[in-house]
């Protein structure tokens, strides 16, 4: 039992660091669905704040133009911790899957998070850190900037990948104009 | 003291802004048509179900309910907080509504979600007293949706309460057509072989317990707002939006696992209050409890809302669709559920070699049923739903389902370990269990319970007697809480059934584990063979009534008044006065 | 939304109106019918029945109970005849009014009165008995007599009940008596009296309120009461064909 438990462990594992390898980021190679790319603060055109809510965002959607580059200062001011990531449905879709790993594991618990977990060797280089340049991971009263150029690719929502946030409609539209 | 006066000025200042509503509702007989059967009950405005009561969060409601039956009546807002006397039940918060009589409700609405009320008044409840109740939040909702529909289950049987009632007291087992068979005994036997099969039914023969003891009152027809399967309930979307759907289950006696084969259901709200969203496939709607989920049907199809009765005895079955007329397919109802000998984890009398033998039995029996659940609903939606249907639940659906099970099996912590009754998706999927359930926005500081109660559920099926530490109700001395405590009740099941338990007037904090995140209830759930904790926050002066929901547990003794004893300042010397008369013991 | 409830609960005590209203109101005490004991009431013909015997005798029987009363105390009427067609005249006939408390988690005592009023003498009976579910499910009725002349008797009934499928149910059922002292002006000798054996296979066609049956019926008489039989020219072993049905009101 013990053993067979044990496997199933390890195998669970192994799988997510496969899903996390897998993951659908917003760098590298994407392509014609791509929402954009990180950009600089200094070509940032404006900013933005973004406050985060149980579970809902203020302001629910925004206006960008092609290319812009927006700094977003993003603050949880909810109890439980929230995500802003910038992607298409899809990719949010993909997201969710590791996001579910993450509060399986224990990595997201409720109102906290467990930096350590997030640190932990998946055992190929992959950990889950919540680093990636479209979003930020934050806990009740965290406050961070993403600064995001946007493609002219206007299928954009930002959105909260926590379990469960996404479907109840922690997301707003990226109207590109 | 400064502070005080603050707020009572501040409450002033609210109380000249208030809304305040003022609402009529009538009580009537009524003709109830299932589309199976036609029987006379009772309804409200006509009609039953009653109708939906919108009230908003910081209204102060007037409600006349006028009893045109010729028998006493009454209504109980069920979930709502309240003064005691409002509460709607007769002999503890009020003596009842007398015929050709109009009795007025005024109470402050002080919350918000989805709620139902009925009569608790003998079986006028089963016999079709219900309606709904949604309550319009002050601020905005944590969750977003574009439309909304009441989703009001109920278990129409044909007889009237008091027949049932009459029935199951003469022969416990009248309305049970799932009974095992000599055709059971013999795919057991091909199964378990002779030997396992024959010690199997001598254990449980020995006890004179039934393994198929899941549902007492079979043969009803499952109504969804009052529409039987074939009268089909359709609430109609457009594409793309998002659907909140606010699940009741006003049914007597029926548990009924709840699933829209195509579509994630987000579960947003249980009881009434908001919890962290959860994605499911698949979940158990214990009897007198609500859950609100969103569903976003993308396609432009219809999809089946299929309520499964927990026994598989019979189902309910509504459709959300485009445009009026249109159908999905209707799943076939699943093995019935048998329980196993960890369901009777707190009976009495039981040997170690029965326990060994039917361990390794339940897991078998446990594995069947799920592998059959998913092999099952893949190919059903293979051969009738649309493609995107399947290629959810067949592919991801299966993963996680598998993953799960390779984990730690089908378990989940609010059933005994290797229970029979522990649920699994239809699609192999996740299955909402009470351990999901985490608040959304605790409404009671996390604290040190200060005392502990506890109830032990007990009953004898044979006698179809029902009792709380095997006293029932006509016997029993009232539970005596202190205001401003905060009790932690412990409820063992020592029966082989489900029983729902409401408490009324305050909020159960069921115990889930995750502190001040533990979800907040009106009705808690407490399966065969486990012992469930809830807290309860002593913040309403009076007497109310505490039961189980379960209309023929409930007649048959399993029922409670408790007393709260002291109250704020205002109040405090009447109820005090009053407790010591109400000494009725 | 605590801060909110707390708001509107000092609200809720500080606007007179309401306040009022909630201390005007006493606690009282419940006299409804919930607090009193449940009463409840039944009627069963457990058989109710036409046999015909391998010597083309036709009988009508009936096997009833009537009950009334709560879970501490039932007042129990327990009726069965038999019924000679062609002679019309009761073979048996007695009624039994007892009264039934409970004495385990699955067994009842019952004690009162029985009256045999069949063609011929009649007998009064006090009753004492015990019925129940015994382990495996057999329903199991067990009652001592004494009649007024102090001849005592017993009486075994058991029932078992086969499920082949939820509705085709198969029934079988003993009845033994057995007399510990001899009244031969009704037949009875000293020893084990007469049993009485049945199989029914029956169909439940209205819930349990009417299923129909077919079945088959051994009648046997024993030792001195065999002799008694003999010697009036009665059968001590009858075969019986019956059709019937149960019924429950």
């Amino acid at each position: 039992m013990t053993v067979s438990k044990f496997l199933v462990a390890a195998a669970t594992i192994l799988l997510s660091a496969t899903t996390f390898a897998a993951g659908i980021h917003g760098g590298g190679h994407d392509h014609g669905a791509a929402s954009g790319e990180p950009g600089k603060a200094s070509e940032a055109s404006r900013t933005i704040t973004v406050e985060m809510y149980d579970n809902y965002y203020e302001p629910g959607s925004i206006i960008v133009s092609p290319g812009e580059t927006v700094r977003f200062v993003v603050e949880n001011k909810g109890n439980l911790v929230h995500e802003f990531n910038i992607g298409t449905p899809e990719m949010h879709e993909g997201h969710q899957e590791e996001m579910m790993m993450m509060v399986e594991h224990g990595v997201i618990q409720g109102g906290k998070l467990n930096h350590d977990m997030m640190e932990m060797d998946m055992g190929n280089g992959q950990s889950m850190k919540h680093d990636d340049p479209n979003s930020v991971l934050l806990e009740p009263g965290q406050r961070q900037e993403v600064i995001w150029k946007f493609s002219d690719n206007s299928n954009i929502e930002f959105a909260c990948n926590v379990p469960g946030h996404y479907q109840a409609g922690m997301y707003g539209d990226v109207k590109v104009q | 003291m400064n502070s005080r006066l603050g707020s009572v000025l501040l409450s002033l200042l609210m109380s000249a802004s208030v809304m305040a509503g003022e609402y009529n509702l009538t009580v009537d007989r009524v003709e109830i048509d299932t589309g199976d059967f036609v029987k006379d009950g009772i309804g409200y405005n006509g009609a039953s179900p009653g109708p939906v009561m919108r009230f908003k969060e910081g209204e102060n409601v007037k409600i006349n309910v006028t009893n045109n039956l010729d028998e006493m009546t009454s209504i109980h807002w069920h979930g709502l907080i309240l003064p005691f006397d409002q509460d709607g039940v007769p002999g503890i918060s009020f003596p009842g509504i007398k015929p050709g009589e109009t009795f007025t409700y005024e109470f402050p609405i002080q919350q918000a979600g989805t709620y139902w009320f009925h009569s608790h008044s003998g079986f006028q409840e089963p016999d079709g007293a219900y309606g709904s109740i949604v309550i319009e939040p002050e601020g905005r909702e944590p969750f977003r949706y574009d439309r909304e529909y009441v989703v009001q289950l109920t278990d129409k049987h044909p007889h009237s309460g008091d027949r049932i009632m009459r029935n199951l007291k003469m022969m416990p087992d009248y309305y049970n057509r799932e009974q095992q068979t000599v055709g059971e005994f013999f795919s057991d036997v091909s199964e378990n072989g002779l030997m396992n099969t024959v010690r199997d039914r001598m254990a449980w023969g020995g006890m004179r317990m039934m393994k198929a003891d899941v549902e007492d009152l079979q043969g009803f027809t499952g109504l969804i707002n009052g529409k039987g399967p074939d009268q089909n309930w359709t609430g109609l979307f457009e594409p793309g939006e998002r659907i909140r759907l606010r699940f009741i289950n006003s049914s007597a006696m029926t548990y009924f696992d709840i699933r829209i084969p195509g579509l994630d259901m987000t579960v947003v709200q249980a009881d009434g209050n908001n919890v962290q969203p959860v994605s499911v496939d698949e979940f158990r709607i214990g009897v007198a409890e609500t859950y609100d989920v969103i569903v976003r049907p993308k396609g432009e199809q219809a999809y089946t809302i299929f309520a499964e009765s927990m026994g598989r005895s019979g189902y309910a079955r509504a459709t959300l669709a485009p445009e009026e007329g249109m159908e999905a397919f209707v799943p076939q109802l699943r093995e019935p559920a048998r329980l196993t000998m960890a369901d009777m984890g707190g009976m009495s009398g039981m040997d170690h070699g029965d326990m060994d033998m039917n361990s390794s039995e339940g897991m078998s029996g446990m594995d069947h049923s799920s592998m059959e659940g998913m092999d099952h609903a893949n190919m059903s939606n293979m051969d009738h739903s649309n493609m995107k249907g399947m290629d959810h639940s067949g592919t991801s659906g299966m993963d996680h389902g598998s993953m799960a099970m390779g984990k730690e099996g089908p378990s989940d912590p609010f059933y005994a370990k290797g229970s029979g009754l522990v649920p699994t998706a239809a699609n192999g999927g996740k299955f909402l269990s009470y351990a999901d359930l985490k608040a959304q926005d605790p409404l009671y500081e996390d604290r040190e319970p200060t005392r502990e109660i506890e109830l032990r559920l007990t009953g004898n099926m044979e006698r179809y007697t029902w009792s709380i530490n095997g006293v029932k109700y006509e016997d029993a001395d009232p539970i005596r809480l202190k205001y401003g405590e905060r009790v932690r009740f412990k409820f063992v099941n020592e029966t082989m059934m489900t029983h729902p338990m409401h408490l009324h007037g305050m909020w159960s904090i069921l115990d889930v584990g995750a502190d001040q995140w533990n979800p907040i209830k009106h009705t808690v759930s407490v399966q065969p063979g486990t012992t469930v904790y809830m807290e309860t926050e002593v913040d309403e002066p009076g007497q109310w009534a505490f039961h189980c929901h379960l209309s023929y547990h409930a007649a048959a003794g399993m029922f409670r008044k408790v007393i709260v004893e002291g109250g704020p300042e205002s109040t405090q010397a009447k109820t005090d006065a009053a407790a010591e008369e109400g000494g009725e013991a | 939304m605590s801060c909110i409830r707390s708001l509107v609960a000092v609200s809720f005590f500080a606007s007179i109106g309401f306040s009022t209203a909630v201390t005007a109101q006493e606690m009282i005490s419940d006299t409804t019918a919930r607090k009193q004991p449940l009463t409840t009431w039944g009627v069963q013909f457990e058989e109710f029945e036409y046999r015909y015997s391998d010597d083309d005798e036709e009988l009508g029987v009936w096997n009833a109970d009537a009950f009334y009363g709560t879970d501490e105390f039932k007042v129990r009427l327990l009726t069965t005849g038999e019924y000679e067609i062609e002679e019309q005249a009761y073979e048996t006939l007695e009624n039994q009014l007892v009264g039934q408390i409970p004495i385990s988690k699955f067994f009842d005592a019952k004690a009162g009165v029985r009256f045999d009023t069949p063609e011929g003498p009649d007998r009064t009976y006090a009753v004492l008995g015990v019925a129940g579910l015994a382990p495996q499910w057999f329903e199991i009725d067990a009652n001592l007599y004494v009649s007024k002349d102090g001849d005592t008797s017993a009486e075994l009934d058991a029932e078992y009940e086969l499920l082949l499928t939820n509705y085709w149910i198969l029934a079988a059922t003993l009845d033994a008596t057995v007399a510990f002292s001899e009244d031969r002006e009704i037949g009875v000798g000293k020893g084990l009296v007469s049993t009485e054996t049945g199989l029914r296979l029956s169909y439940d066609l209205i819930n349990r309120a009417l299923s129909p049956y077919v079945g088959v019926v051994h009648e046997r008489k024993y030792g001195d009461s065999a002799d008694f039989a003999e010697a009036d020219g009665g059968s001590t072993a009858d075969w019986f064909a019956v059709i019937g049905a149960r019924i429950a009101l």
